[in-house]
């Protein structure tokens, strides 16, 4: 799911927790007395129990042969125009729900700037130089001063840089990448898919010394020096206390971060507003790569919930910038002509990017009634006109997405296409599910006189014009939608529930070499057991919810292929199978392929700056990267030209040197 | 049926307020008019002659294409269908109704969806108000949101006065432990906020409920928490009248309980409940619209003058006839019930033709 989520626009959520705490307050329910304690010894009898995975040597067992690099080649991304000190303005649609950076509530809005964006990793793929080369991506170095591949050992070894330290000041060393497995792997985080993905994609740590160590990995896949390069310690000083009550004792405590930004305790005012603030002397802000970013001092975000809300703040300068990805606001609402960007106060960049792309379209939960019969699904696909949304709502401005992994370069199928609208196909799928009559309102009835209505859940309040165009044209081909606007929140939970028929919803996706099929089309995050060993359906199988597996999808075929994917080491073979599997999946036809937004669109007020060439070719959001600054001086000059009414030349760009040229 | 002379007094009364009469008609007038709404304003032809046959598809199953020779199963598009029959100069004829766009469709403006204006400001031909962001017609979604807030407002006014005056003459008539009792009873449950409730209750109920049973939810909720303040008014009427000469008669001849309460007391009261009518209606509506407004309230995309108040708040610079028509709408709806208030107020003004005290 995107990560722009939202929460209520009323205060009934509140309403709803009090009423709840009221009720557990009125059944006796005594607060846990908080105990102080010290997990060392218990992460220390696990590394002994798990000697084949932790593993403990000297800096004498390293490999003589072994081949350093750091990435230092690379050219630097960020502009050495960058002002550092200010203050950015921004907002969040809703609070975030918790400061963890595992276990439940803990993928939300929020993420990206505790997390995604602000860690370091031990290396950084560069985003402007995208190409696979024989050992992969190319790398610069983040916490790892340097490291070494070597395929054939399956190893890829790393020293950190010996300034390295958390934002408490604590020094980051080895350990705290042994804890890291120990943490990602513990039962108390409940986060399911890490303890899974850390225990079965990582075959060992050695520890050489405090800056030293090594991580095997049990293939040689082709991605193999992102798998390591691409991970973070973490802080075991901080988590001394895990235990079962992990997910209450941890949820408002700040993380400490090798990254620039942190949080203040006296900067988290619930419900209101939180803010980020630059590390005092952070350890990096002078290492390359990293010293023209995380430029401004603080970053304050106010919790504005509405859209139209949030844009008048931004237009009246409350707020720095604000996305105009949407045909309304690029064209309708701040069009070219507008004062504001006549004036050149406020600019507006169209930004071309060029990755992994976000699964915008219709998951059919096929494990309801209905949408368990395949013809159905392909009725539905048929009868659903992304086109016209294109075309008709988003002025041309999209692409159809054309497979669920679109944007991985050589891993996308080249020639799999999407089915198009078509009232002529979806009515002949349906009547090969029975569907030949239709009703007095046009949607078509089975014998048993079954209709063929569903509902069509949507958390984009946004988008929420994209269903109800849909509706109408859906009708056409006999189905009706029902159409179910939920705050992001809400229907973020529904989904992974599994209570959906259908839900217009999407992944967001990192830019990793090859797209992942085991998290949304195995059968073990659809089912408990889906199927027995001789792979016939489990009769009793039950569905399983908090999965990203929304389609239900399990088909035991697919996840032949889909192991045999995850265990390959040759690009080649994988792509075989990558494109084996879309076909599998275009056939079995639970997901719509929607619209792909191949550009970014912000206005900002002129005091934010951007680097000459705007931005990076990877950067999915104008802020992922940290690139801009704020220009205080000209902070002061434009909002005196407001009063004063002194224009500045228009700054309206478009910057496609990362078009996909089609 | 012989109304009470006092009554015909009343009515005749009421009549003489011209505003308020005026209003009534008007208001009564739209409602019958709304019941036959899709006779009005309808993407459906009135009547359609095609090869000799007659069809009259508005109140019908819908027609596919391939009934009018047309290459599609789903239902016939009758603007293009009468367009085409003119090109033709055939036989075969189409009558649209006055407004040829209903409730849902999306219409292109410029080629994409987006607000169209109306069409005396220059936009298409069709679209009396405009169209709403996604293009479907303003007028049309206006029309059949009053319908629906209207009778949902007489619904609801209904249902809280047959629970609210029996409870209410049942406290003034027992009074003793029983009024008490009661009335602490509809202290507590009046303090709940029944906004909270409603999200509440929605957030709890199952989406795959239907839009009808939506509304039914919507609407028992709403009288949970509205029928209290009619209890008041009431209890104290019934109290002054059960002390008056004729209860006493009614009691001593031996009727009972329900009788006298519901023939005798009642008719005395009711001049205390007809005024209050149509304040009643319009809070409903106002309710019902504001929980569209946020998002509580029917389920897209049912046709909602709240709904539509919310867009145009959202696009209130670049598309101003949206919230310009809803917000008319509405209050010239409002305005016509509390002219109908206070003239049946001032009709029914108990200081004009009480004749004791």
């Amino acid at each position: 799911m995107t990560r722009s989520s939202r929460f209520l626009r009323f205060p009934g959520r509140l309403l709803l927790t009090l009423a709840g705490l009221f009720f557990l307050a009125g059944c006796g329910k005594k607060k846990e007395v908080v105990v102080e304690r010290d997990n060392t010894a218990e992460v220390k009898a696990y590394y002994a129990a798990n000697p084949q995975f932790f593993r403990f040597a000297t800096p004498a067992d390293l490999p003589k042969d072994l081949v350093w690099e750091n990435g230092a080649e690379l050219p630097e991304i960020g502009s050495p125009a960058a002002k550092k000190g200010g203050t950015v303005y921004t907002f969040l649609q809703d609070y975030p729900r918790t400061l963890r950076h595992l276990g439940p509530d803990s993928n939300g809005g929020f993420r990206p700037w505790i997390l995604d964006d602000v860690i370091m990793q031990w290396a950084w793929r560069h985003p402007n130089k995208t190409d696979v080369g024989p050992k992969g991506f190319h790398f610069f170095s983040g916490l790892a001063s340097e490291w070494a591949i070597d395929k054939e050992r399956k190893t890829v070894w790393v020293r950190i840089e010996r300034n390295a330290r958390w934002s408490d000041g604590v020094p980051i060393t080895s350990d705290d990448m042994l804890f890291a497995f120990f943490f990602w792997r513990s039962k108390y985080v409940q986060a399911p898919w890490y303890n899974n993905y850390y225990t079965t994609n990582y075959a060992g740590i050695t520890r050489y010394d405090s800056h030293t160590f090594s991580i095997t990995l049990p293939e040689d896949r082709p991605d193999m020096a992102a798998r390591v390069l691409e991970l973070y310690p973490q802080p075991a000083h901080f988590y001394k206390e895990l235990g079962d009550d992990y997910v209450e004792r941890y949820q408002w405590r700040v993380v400490p971060t090798p990254g620039a930004y942190t949080i203040l305790p006296e900067d988290i005012d619930k419900g209101r507003s939180i803010t980020l603030t630059r590390v005092k002397d952070w350890w990096a802000k002078d290492k390359k790569n990293w010293r023209y970013r995380f430029n401004p001092d603080k970053i304050r975000f106010a919790i504005i919930r509405d859209t139209p809300k949030t844009f008048e703040a931004f237009k009246k300068g409350e707020i720095d910038f604000f996305g105009l990805s949407l045909a309304e606001y690029w064209y309708d609402k701040l069009p070219d002509s507008d004062p504001l960007v006549q004036s050149g106060r406020v600019q507006k960049n169209k930004f071309y990017n060029d990755f992994p792309r976000p699964t915008f379209g219709l998951w059919m939960n096929t494990s309801r009634p209905l949408l368990d019969n395949r013809e159905v699904r392909v009725g539905i696909q048929y009868a659903t006109n992304w086109q016209l949304v294109i075309d008709k709502f988003a002025r041309g401005d999209w692409q159809r997405m054309q497979t669920g992994s679109d944007g991985y370069g050589e891993f996308t199928h080249p020639t799999l296409r999407s089915r198009p609208f078509s009232v002529e196909k979806a009515l002949a799928s349906f009547a090969k599910a029975g569907f030949t009559t239709r009703g007095p309102d046009g949607v078509l009835v089975n014998a048993k006189g079954e209709r063929l209505s569903f509902q069509l859940t949507t958390g984009y309040e946004a988008l929420k014009d994209i269903p109800t165009i849909m509706r109408e044209e859906a009708l056409k081909a006999g189905v009706e939608f029902r159409i179910e606007v939920l705050d992001s929140t809400t229907a973020f939970k529904k989904v992974q529930e599994k209570q959906h028929d259908i839900s217009f919803t999407a992944f967001s996706v990192s830019a990793e070499m090859y797209p992942r099929y085991w998290e949304d089309s195995h059968s073990a995050n659809a089912y408990d057991n889906a199927f027995l060993p001789d792979g016939t359906v489990n009769p009793e199988r039950k569905l399983k919810t908090q999965t990203n597996n929304l389609t239900a999808m399990a088909s035991y075929a697919l996840d032949q292929k889909i192991i045999a994917y995850d265990r390959s080491s040759s690009a080649e073979e994988m792509k075989k199978l990558a494109f084996e599997m879309e076909e599998m999946l275009y056939e079995e036809a639970a997901f719509s392929p929607g619209q792909v937004i191949p550009f970014m669109r912000v206005g900002n007020w002129r005091w934010i700056g951007f680097p000459e060439d705007y931005h990076v070719k990877l950067g999915k959001s104008f802020t992922e990267y940290m690139l801009f600054w704020v220009d205080e001086d000209k902070k002061k000059e434009t909002l005196d030209a407001r009063r004063t009414g002194t224009t500045f030349p228009p700054g309206i760009r478009i910057y496609d040197q990362y078009k996909r040229q089609d | 049926m012989a109304l009470n002379p006092l009554t015909v007094k009343k009515l005749r009364r009421f009549r003489s307020i011209r505003r308020g009469y005026v209003s009534f008609l008007v208001l009564a007038g739209l409602i019958m008019v709304s019941l036959f709404g899709e006779l009005f304003i309808n993407s459906r032809a009135l009547a359609v002659s095609y090869e000799g046959k007659l069809y009259l598809p508005i109140y019908g199953a819908n027609l596919p294409g391939t009934a009018f020779g047309l290459g599609y199963s789903y239902e016939t598009n009758y603007r293009d269908l009468q367009q085409k029959f003119q090109a033709e100069g055939a036989k075969n004829w189409v009558l649209m109704p006055p407004f040829r766009y209903n409730a849902y469709e999306n219409t292109p403006y410029q080629n994409v969806f987006k607000p169209a204006p109306p069409s005396f400001m220059g936009g298409p031909e069709g679209h009396l108000l405009g169209t709403d962001t996604t293009g479907r017609d303003i007028f049309a979604r206006l029309f059949f949101g009053f319908r629906v807030a209207i009778f949902f407002a007489l619904a609801f006014m209904t249902l809280t006065y047959v629970i609210g005056i029996s409870v209410g003459c049942m406290m003034g008539y027992f009074g003793g432990v029983f009024d008490l009792i009661v009335q602490r009873l509809i202290e507590v449950w009046s303090n709940i906020p029944f906004l909270y409730m409603v999200i509440i209750i929605f957030s709890v109920i199952p989406s795959t409920l239907s839009i009808p049973a939506r509304v039914a939810i919507l609407l028992v909720v709403m009288v949970l928490f509205s029928w209290t303040s009619m209890t008041y008014y009431m209890r104290t009427a019934t109290y002054r009248e059960k002390a008056r000469d004729y209860t006493s008669a009614a009691i001593v001849i031996g009727a009972g309980t329900g009788r006298i309460i519901f023939n005798h007391i009642l008719p005395n009261t009711i001049s205390t409940v007809v005024t209050f009518m149509p304040f009643t209606i319009v809070s409903a509506i106002t309710a019902v619209t504001a929980l569209d407004f946020l998002g509580f309230g029917l389920p897209p995309p049912t046709p909602s003058m709240g709904e539509l108040l919310k867009q145009g708040t959202q696009t209130l610079t670049t598309a101003p006839w949206i919230v310009s028509s809803a917000f008319a709408a509405l209050v010239f709806i409002l305005t016509l019930v509390t002219f109908i208030g206070e003239a049946v107020r001032e009709a029914f003004d108990p200081k004009k033709f009480t004749t004791y005290e």
